[in-house]
């Protein structure tokens, strides 16, 4: 054998155990979680003023990844310890917070910002977008979770009713791909879900090797390169020419998931409401029905909108209200505070406009927290 | 060259290596060139002419090789054979129409066989006639020269393209209004056009070697060169096919590193840096002029870790078949000044160039005895011109080779003024005209990058501190 | 011979194109691939070799691989005398 063959022999069967080696201590190290948490962002890049989100990348400049750590390593709360003269407010909920269709400027927290409101001993009221577009209470529960380490000073959650059936709480990915997570505050919370229903994705040995976690791997790799064009361009969102407004007329449909016309507080997913108030401790929860728009044409005698028939979520209405009287949650209904004009493409998306006068009904129910 | 065709190529050159004997490996090139022809032609929507064009890209240089015979010269039974090797491999592609199950060496289904027939019979009759003798005085070599150059003309213009896919939609029998100028993407048109002039350009100054059928195609087809290049010259090629090949750990070992080295570029610098590389979206959307180099640079870069990735992959899978194609790059960007940028920048377009375009020019003016200045000036502009024209008949790139063929005369110039003087320390000025040429490179990239001259305006007052 | 077509082609290198009469090449010094000679003066040094010794270099030779140094020239020169 030549001294060539040798060294390519050599070369071969070496990078062949690497690599074996390398999947081996990847699987068993399980470095995503702390891979997630390195970031360009609010270093080299600033951080982001809400969560990464989108299906069309390279328009966007912006992806979707169930990586929570990488998410909120890319946000701008972020950015350093929290300054002694802030008072720090959350906002969680779906992609309304989220702001879907709206540039940065004009997205709930921004308005609310643009206030700049002070507390009498002169703290800047700071408001934070940690809204995450797919609804489902539960994946707001991980949201704020994984934020309660940022310590903030008071929490608005914006929720609807669409959050709450239990169907809903795995049916997003951020949810089915933090399983651990999930489980633990399913356990720890005493939670009416299911912690071995098949959504969740337990990953095989083969799935958890570096080969089988390359597509997580390349999502962290892509968010921050998309950083560059994001912070050159401020664009977060692949925007429309023209979108469907939200619908008017309306399917001629009763039913609401599997929901009975009397249903009770156990059939929907209040408990997830309490594991968050819970999870705050001592930080207050603010719970914000969110506005919606009333449709006025074909079957609307029946139905509100595209997403409810008026009986389940009267229902809701009244349920919440009672719920949170009974166990003593701050409780806003804001389910007509915004006119019916200012819809874009779904009942629960706001004009700029739409946003402003919710961000003046917020700011107004902020005063007591700010100045008690 | 998707990575799972570079992975088959790559398995193929394996298992060419392992069969030892010249011949069967010669056959076998020139088979797989020309399956590959058909394999790599993306998908058209022009009914039939993914098949089409490929087929012609074969038949045009099968023509060629038989006008560029030299006089006196007939083909042999070895190039009959070949022919006969072509002729049947075409006809099998086009019969895969009738084996539903065998989808995948056309990109959609083949044409129906008789027109299919007709066509394979004209192109057997063009290249016998030629191969006899017949047509190949120079006049009829020129016309081939100007037919290939206004084939090239037509991909290369927008409003041109768009008519002819118009005219083909009609052909076909399918809506003419719907036609694109992307209609008509011909796989390795742009190199293999380069090749064949080359070719007829050596034949007309007698220059040419006597090539066979078989080397001639696998030369103008070679798959691993057939999508983006290098261009490479026929009598070079040519040594490589006649020279004894055996595959052996070293030979593996070079083809490997080649190929690591190409895939690492392309695959993952390029492809990771396309993310934040200008283009047409993000130049309209950039705000700042810090954000904008950074776009700019990423593209610099992005360009060349895909080229210079590409070209190692190709020269990487040509080494697995015992042919080690010519370099296209030689780390342009660490040149320190535009001449040497040139120099090492797709050398063999460049060279080709250099050949058949600037030398020629040059000497005709230089012996009708003109001041060099101006000849320098109108050569490189002439050159560079092309250059630009080459990838595409538009504004910008016009624009672009004219920065370039201003760049090089200036730095020409002032090369011979700096001679006699004190210069900066040598390192210095190594690393300062580094820098320099790099940027000129990088602006010039604005409008090789942007579609229309509004839009690298924009992004050049953006760079330079304008508002956008 | 070649030493006699070496030299003239020596004196008119260092003489009109790099503009240093009285310097000597090396026969193996690198004129192309060291920058010597561009791509202009290649064209200079072709007529030049035409009109001395009615030898044509044709416009595709006009690079490294044909002939980068003096003693390539020369034997090309030599060659086709």
């Amino acid at each position: 054998m030549s001294d060539s063959a040798r060294f390519l022999r050599n070369v071969l069967i070496k990078a062949a155990l690497l690599f074996a080696a390398a999947n081996l201590l990847f699987t068993a190290l399980d470095p995503l979680p702390w891979l997630g948490g390195l970031s360009l962002y609010n270093s080299l890049l600033p951080g982001r003023p809400r969560f990464p989100f989108g299906e069309r990348p390279d328009q966007a400049y912006n992806l979707s990844l169930n990586s929570l750590e990488a998410m909120f390593a890319s946000h701008e709360l972020a950015a350093g310890l929290k300054p002694a003269d802030e008072f720090r407010v959350l906002l969680i909920g779906d992609s309304s917070v989220w702001g879907f269709l709206l540039e940065n400027e004009d997205t709930l927290a921004a308005q609310m910002n643009a206030a700049a409101l002070r507390t009498k001993h002169g703290r800047t009221v700071r408001v934070y977008n940690l809204g995450y577009p797919t609804i489902s209470l539960t994946k707001d529960l991980l949201i704020l979770d994984e934020a309660m380490s940022y310590q903030p000073d008071l929490i608005l959650w914006l929720v609807t009713l669409e959050s709450l059936p239990y169907n809903k709480q795995i049916f997003t990915p951020l949810v089915q791909y933090n399983p651990a997570r999930a489980r633990a505050l399913i356990a720890e919370y005493g939670l009416a879900i299911d912690p071995d229903a098949p959504e969740f994705a337990d990953l095989s040995f083969w799935q958890r090797t570096l080969i089988g976690q390359r597509r997580p791997l390349a999502d962290l790799l892509r968010l921050q390169l998309y950083g560059f064009p994001w912070a050159a361009t401020s664009i977060d969102q692949y925007y429309p020419e023209s979108y469907t407004p939200r619908a008017d007329d309306l399917p001629p449909v009763m039913a609401y998931y599997d929901l009975e016309v009397d249903y009770s507080a156990k059939d929907v997913a209040f408990d997830v409401l309490a594991a968050g108030v819970a999870r705050a401790g001592g930080v207050p929860v603010l719970i914000v029905n969110e506005p919606m728009f009333i449709a006025a044409g074909q079957n609307s005698d029946f139905r509100y909108n595209f997403f409810y028939p008026k009986w389940a979520y009267d229902r809701y209405r009244q349920l919440l209200a009672n719920e949170a009287a009974a166990h003593g949650w701050l409780y806003a209904d804001l389910w007509q505070a915004v006119d019916n004009g200012e819809y874009t493409n779904s009942a629960i998306h706001l004009t700029p406009r739409g946003e402003a006068v919710l961000a003046q009904e917020l700011l107004r129910l902020l005063e007591p927290f700010i100045n008690p | 060259m998707t990575l799972a065709q570079i992975g088959i190529f790559a398995a193929l050159g394996l298992l060419a290596g392992a069969v030892q004997t010249r011949l069967p490996r010669r056959w076998a090139m020139l088979a797989l060139s020309v399956l590959a022809v058909f394999w790599l032609q993306p998908a058209l929507p022009i009914r039939g002419l993914d098949f089409w064009l490929p087929l012609v890209s074969l038949g045009l240089s099968a023509a060629v090789w038989a006008i560029t015979l030299p006089s006196g010269i007939r083909a042999e039974r070895r190039d009959g054979i070949a022919g006969l090797v072509i002729l049947a491999l075409a006809l099998g592609v086009a019969l895969t129409r009738h084996l539903p199950g065998l989808c995948c060496l056309t990109p959609s289904r083949p044409p129906e066989t008789l027109p299919v027939l007709i066509a394979l019979a004209a192109f057997v009759g063009l290249v016998w006639l030629a191969a006899r003798g017949f047509g190949r005085q120079p006049w009829t070599l020129h016309a081939r020269v100007a037919a290939l150059a206004l084939i090239f003309v037509i991909l290369k213009s927008e409003p041109l393209t768009g008519a002819a896919a118009a005219g083909l939609r009609s052909l076909a029998g399918q809506n003419p209004a719907l036609a694109a100028p992307v209609d008509i993407r011909w796989l390795g048109f742009s190199y293999l056009a380069f090749r064949l002039i080359h070719v007829l350009r050596d034949r007309l100054s007698g220059r040419l070697p006597v090539l066979h059928l078989d080397e001639f195609l696998t030369y103008a087809v070679f798959f691993p060169a057939l999508t983006a290049g290098p261009i490479d010259r026929i009598e070079r090629f040519q040594k490589d096919l006649q020279a004894d090949f055996r595959m052996d750990a070293t030979r593996l070992q070079a083809a490997g590193e080649r190929l690591a080295q190409g895939l690492f570029m392309k695959f993952v610098l390029g492809d990771g840096l396309a993310l934040f590389a200008l283009n047409p979206q993000n130049a309209a959307q950039v705000q700042t002029g810090g954000w904008a180099w950074l776009l700019l640079y990423a593209y610099a870069l992005r360009l060349f870790f895909d080229f210079a990735g590409y070209t190692h992959i190709a020269i990487g899978l040509g080494l697995l078949f015992g042919v080690r194609l010519s370099e296209n790059f030689n780390r342009p960007y660490l040149q320190p000044n535009l001449t040497a940028f040139w120099n090492t920048w797709h050398m063999t377009l460049t060279s080709w160039l250099r050949a058949y375009i600037f030398s020629p020019f040059t000497r005709a003016l230089r012996a009708r005895r003109w001041p060099a200045g101006p000849i320098i000036l109108l050569s490189q502009l002439l050159t560079m011109l092309l250059v630009g024209l080459w990838h595409g008949i538009t504004w910008n790139f016009i624009i672009w080779g004219l920065w370039h063929g201003l760049g090089l005369f200036v730095h020409n110039r002032w090369a011979g003024w700096a001679k006699d003087r004190p210069a900066l320390p040598p390192r210095l000025a190594a690393l300062g005209g580094g820098l320099l040429t790099f940027h000129f490179v990088a602006l010039g990239w604005v409008w090789f990058a942007l579609p229309t001259p509004q839009l690298a305006g924009r992004v050049l007052r953006v760079l330079l501190g304008g508002a956008p | 011979m070649t030493q006699d077509i070496q030299d003239r082609l020596n004196a008119y290198i260092t003489a009109q194109i790099m503009k240093q009469p009285g310097r000597t090449l090396g026969a193996d010094e690198a004129l192309i691939s060291g920058g010597l000679i561009d791509s202009f003066s290649l064209v200079d040094l072709a007529l030049f070799v035409e009109e001395s010794f009615g030898v044509r270099i044709d416009d595709t030779e006009l690079n490294a691989q044909t002939f980068d140094n003096l003693g390539q020239l020369a034997a090309l020169i030599q060659g086709r005398i």
